[in-house]
């Protein structure tokens, strides 16, 4: 079903086609209200079930700056966070939650996300080269026009890019550097929501459909892969013969590596026997390839996977709402968020079941769901636990999380400079310290206080935060100690402070006076350094 | 509906970890530090009463695989014996490696084990079951024994860490690969080591210049405010696992110190030797003596001379002797070696013949290691090879039983069941093995 999306209209200018408009928001708005109210009544069913009461809705103040970081991946600007207290508006949220979707700061946020989740941290070093490749170039492109999610599955797992702007799409195979046991490792949790590593050398201890001949098979779709440095650029040439072994159990006993995955039907391959030798010839690959492109093989196992193994699998569409809910209400259905197997149940299946049948019908519409969530009244619970005793996978209220470090460091940017930028310091020395990103468990690490009390580039840019129209001016201008305290809460927590707040800022700048600058950028340390701005509430 | 403390999937921790090194990605050499330095100082959720029974431990790791031949059981004049000699000890009737005169001198204060006889043959494989004293059970990750320790005997609230790594070298060919790996096991990261040595310093654990200790202070106080305000606001367990890791900076901080060499006296670093090791131990020492209950010190993989042999243990084994006996000396002159357990070994022995490059190769099968101090007796030497080091003869033990050893001298039950969920029976040491009686007091 191909939907309108609001982003394709977003350039339309409105008077003139005011009808068509108001048109294809109702239908638009009207189909992921369908998933909204699903995702309603399931989780209320499931209240019902427990007896559990829910969170109170949260306040405006809260969902406007809970919306940025989880939509936009930063707080909102003081000015943002008033225009939307001042809307009017009965949908205001509705309205807040589609413009932050077509923003490029969703764009760039998603980004960070997936590139994090489908590659792992990364020294410095290989965050310039994903970039200086076109893998950041291709996630933002995938997610500014949000690109059906199975066509970014085989853009990625196919690896031969058609024109030049999808480059970048290479980058997945081509950074674990020919090393096709990582690359098992990586397209199992990526593209199916389950791990597999425990498979390696037996089959899956309790989660039984994982066997170890699926490692082994998976590794084997992509152990013709071989990285290639064309005048194109980077790209993951096949070849058509080779990969055949046998892989031994813990018993000893060896299998052959047969093309399966999971449920899968075994793809079939004639297999050559041990003393037939196989030739590399010209027959074997595709006709007229383009120039300077690496060849392409007749039966590709690549290819193979993604026609016989991926398309249409269930778990593709399941894996993506599953992460997607752990993006937007902190956990996943099942959780851990990437291991969608038999040990792991999901604690609403029939809405997991319903979901992902909806995501895969609407085309694998990612901000569409998206969207669905966000409206959902679970989201806009407030963060406060309703009881000691009820627990996490019942959603009953909004589960706090820690700021990734590109939402943190994207965070302290914008309250103290007003702008953003991908490269500077505080954002590579951030996401060198802070590495989790959909965490399992919510543990800080002594490290991360170490961090914010002394690191000197941190350290460096709150202090440094006072040219014209940043944060430690504006509040220098301030008249009174007050109003500065006034300004400083508004524009970090997009509140006003309590009386005690008030006073202990005031007295904090009273007493150092005569050193206002150092005075000011402490507070400001203070409150970024507190769990309220680390975390997500 | 509490989330356990660790995660676990297929009944492994491992995934937890699998994950973190995942995001870890290209951090690589760093992994061992960044993961197990995060974990130690992470604020158990579960406040498990900390134990306090005083008892210590320094591990030097002679990784690689040192001779015994050159160390505790020459064999000089025979076929196997090599070009060192052996000399007499202060134990009538017992002779060590030439190499080792002052080792000879406190043999009274020393336990030999001669008649190691183990099965791992290759270095990761060794590794991993002398330090974590079997051989692994996939996919279940035994701890480390310093992981053991710093769970059994270690003060959770001490701001000084209590497994500590010291090894200046980040290389180490198949100890590079173990470092990488994970080293608490199912006990879970906070239970891992905080690793320094050479360069690697605790990052951030220096006041910066530009701010002044009380405006350290002043802004922390403040920070504790707002944070505390939202803790209690949301009753939130997240901003407590924050804020009481922002309650162990300061702590921390005080430590720094600690890890710095170059704050030790000059004339106890002098006495040491200039070597990494031998720095690396004595700071090992001053860190035991502050609060840490396990320190194992390393020294990249030195000790692996396929290539070679009797040069390069000409070189090492003299320092491991000086070093041995000053640590050893040291810790009785403070009174603290009955409380301090040393253990110098590395993960199997090497061959009685020579390869053709005059280097010795791996060799299980009978070897030998040293310890001295807590629950140890000193002056005996249990076991014996034949005349050519080939076979042990008498009193053959292995990795469980040297494991059961040291548990018992720590005063920790060598046998207790591993009472974790999700896990099958896991045993501090498996199979009921014995402890070595005659090395314990």
């Amino acid at each position: 079903m191909a939907l309108p999306t609001l982003t394709a209209l977003a350039p339309i200018p409105p008077m003139r086609f005011t009808l068509a408009i108001f048109l294809v928001i109702v239908v638009t708005r009207g189909l992921a209200a369908d998933a909204t109210a699903r995702i309603n009544t399931e989780i209320s069913a499931a209240w019902d079930a427990q007896g559990i009461s829910p969170a109170s809705r949260c306040s405006d103040e809260t969902f406007v700056r809970r919306v940025y970081l989880d939509l936009a991946g930063r707080i909102p600007t003081r000015q943002e966070t008033q225009t939307f207290l001042a809307d009017e508006r009965d949908d205001k949220r509705q309205w807040l939650i589609e413009s932050l979707l077509e923003s490029e700061d969703h764009a760039q946020h998603f980004a960070d996300l997936f590139d994090a989740i489908l590659m792992g941290r990364a020294d410095e070093g290989t965050y310039d080269r994903r970039a200086q490749h076109g893998w950041r170039g291709y996630l933002e492109a995938v997610f500014r026009d949000n690109r059906a999610w199975d066509r970014v599955a085989r853009e990625i797992l196919i690896a031969r890019p058609s024109d030049s702007d999808n480059d970048g799409s290479v980058w997945f195979l081509y950074e674990r550097k020919d090393d096709h046991q990582a690359i098992a490792e990586a397209v199992a949790p990526a593209f199916f929501g389950v791990r597999i590593e425990c498979a390696q050398c037996h089959d899956h201890m309790s989660a039984h459909e994982i066997e170890q001949a699926h490692y082994w098979g998976l590794v084997a779709f992509f152990n013709r892969s071989k990285n290639a440095d064309t005048p194109g650029g980077p790209r993951v040439a096949e070849s058509a013969i080779g990969g055949f072994s046998d892989f031994a159990n813990l018993e000893g006993s060896s299998t052959p590596n047969l093309l399966t995955f999971l449920d899968s039907s075994t793809v079939p391959e004639k297999r050559p026997t041990s003393d037939e030798k196989q030739d590399d010839e010209d027959p074997l690959y595709v006709d007229g390839g383009i120039p300077g492109e690496p060849r392409e093989p007749i039966f590709s196992r690549r290819k193979k996977f993604v026609t016989q193994v991926l398309d249409g699998h269930p778990l593709l569409a399941r894996a993506m709402v599953n992460r997607v809910w752990a993006i937007m209400m902190g956990r996943g259905i099942v959780h851990p968020h990437d291991e969608l197997d038999s040990m792991h149940p999901p604690s609403h299946p029939e809405l997991l079941d319903w979901l992902s049948d909806d995501f895969a019908a609407s085309g694998f519409d990612v901000r569409r769901l998206v969207h669905s969530i966000a409206l959902s009244d679970a989201y806009q619970l407030s963060a406060q636990r309703p009881a000691e005793a009820t627990p996490p996978d019942s959603f009953a209220w909004y589960l706090e999380r820690p700021l990734t470090a590109e939402q943190l460091a994207r965070s302290i940017q914008f309250a103290l400079r007003g702008s953003f930028e991908n490269n500077a310091l505080v954002v590579k020395e951030l996401r060198q310290q802070i590495l989790d990103v959909l965490p399992d468990t919510i543990e800080i690490p002594v490290s991360d206080a170490l961090f914010f009390s002394n690191n000197e580039h941190l350290d460096e840019f709150i202090r440094q935060s006072s040219g014209d129209g940043q944060l430690i001016s504006e509040v220098k201008r301030m008249q009174s100690q007050t109003e500065r305290a006034i300004w400083l809460t508004e524009t970090l927590y997009g509140r006003l402070p309590t009386q005690d707040e008030t006073l202990a800022i005031v007295n904090y700048l009273d007493q150092k006076i005569d050193r206002i600058d150092a005075a000011i950028s402490h507070v400001a340390w203070s409150m970024i350094t507190s769990a309220e701005f680390r975390f997500n509430h | 509906m509490n989330q356990s403390p660790q995660r676990r999937s297929c009944g492994s921790d491992e995934h937890t970890v699998h994950r973190r090194l995942f995001l870890q990605g290209a951090l690589a050499s760093g992994v061992a530090s960044v993961a197990s330095f995060n974990g130690l100082f992470s604020i158990p959720t579960l406040a498990d009463e900390a134990k306090r029974r005083g008892k210590k431990c320094i591990l030097l790791w002679l990784c690689g695989a040192p001779s015994q031949f050159e160390t505790w059981d020459p064999k000089p004049g025979t076929a196997t014996g090599g070009p060192f000699g052996a000399i007499p000890t202060n134990l009538p009737g017992i002779q060590i490696s030439s190499l080792m005169p002052k080792c000879a001198t406190i043999m009274d204060k020393l336990a030999i084990i001669r008649s190691m006889s183990t099965k791992p043959n290759e270095h990761f494989q060794g590794i991993d079951a002398l330090t974590r004293g079997d051989q692994p059970r996939p996919p279940f990750t035994r701890p480390i024994l310093g992981s053991v320790v710093a769970q059994q005997l270690g003060q959770l609230d001490s701001p000084v860490p209590q497994f500590v790594l010291l090894d200046p070298c980040p290389e180490g060919n198949e100890f590079k690969a173990f470092k990488a790996g994970n080293w608490a096991g199912w006990l879970g990261a906070q239970y891992g080591p905080v690793r320094a040595g050479g360069d690697y310093g605790i990052p951030n654990i220096e006041q910066l210049d530009s701010i002044t200790a009380s405006d350290h202070a002043d802004r922390e106080a403040l920070r504790k405010f707002f944070s505390k305000k939202y803790e209690n606001d949301l009753h939130s367990s997240a901003a407590q696992s924050h804020n009481a890791a922002f309650d162990r900076v300061k702590g921390l901080m005080s430590c720094a110190p600690l890890f710095d060499l170059e704050s030790l006296p000059m004339d106890e670093r002098q006495r040491y030797g200039g070597g990494a090791f031998a720095q690396h131990v004595l700071q090992a020492r001053h860190l035991i003596e502050n609060g840490s209950t396990f320190v194992m010190v390393a020294n990249g993989m030195p000790w692996d001379n396929h290539v070679y042999q009797h040069e390069m243990h000409q070189m090492l084994v003299p320092e491991l002797d000086h070093v041995i006996f000053q640590l050893v000396s040291d810790l009785e002159d403070r009174g603290m070696l009955e409380d301090t357990l040393v253990i110098a070994m590395g993960e199997f022995g090497r061959t009685p013949w020579l390869n053709e490059a005059r280097g010795r190769d791996h060799y299980p099968n009978a070897w030998s290691m040293a310890m001295a101090g807590a629950g140890i007796r000193g002056g005996v030497v249990h076991g014996a090879t034949d005349d050519l080091g080939v076979d042990v003869v008498e009193g053959k033990v292995d990795n469980r039983n040297l494991f059961a050893t040291i548990f018992r001298a720590l005063g920790i039950d060598p046998h207790e069941a591993y009472d974790l969920p999700g896990l099958p029976t896991f045993h501090r040491v498996e199979e009921d093995a014995e402890p070595i009686a005659e090395v314990l007091v």
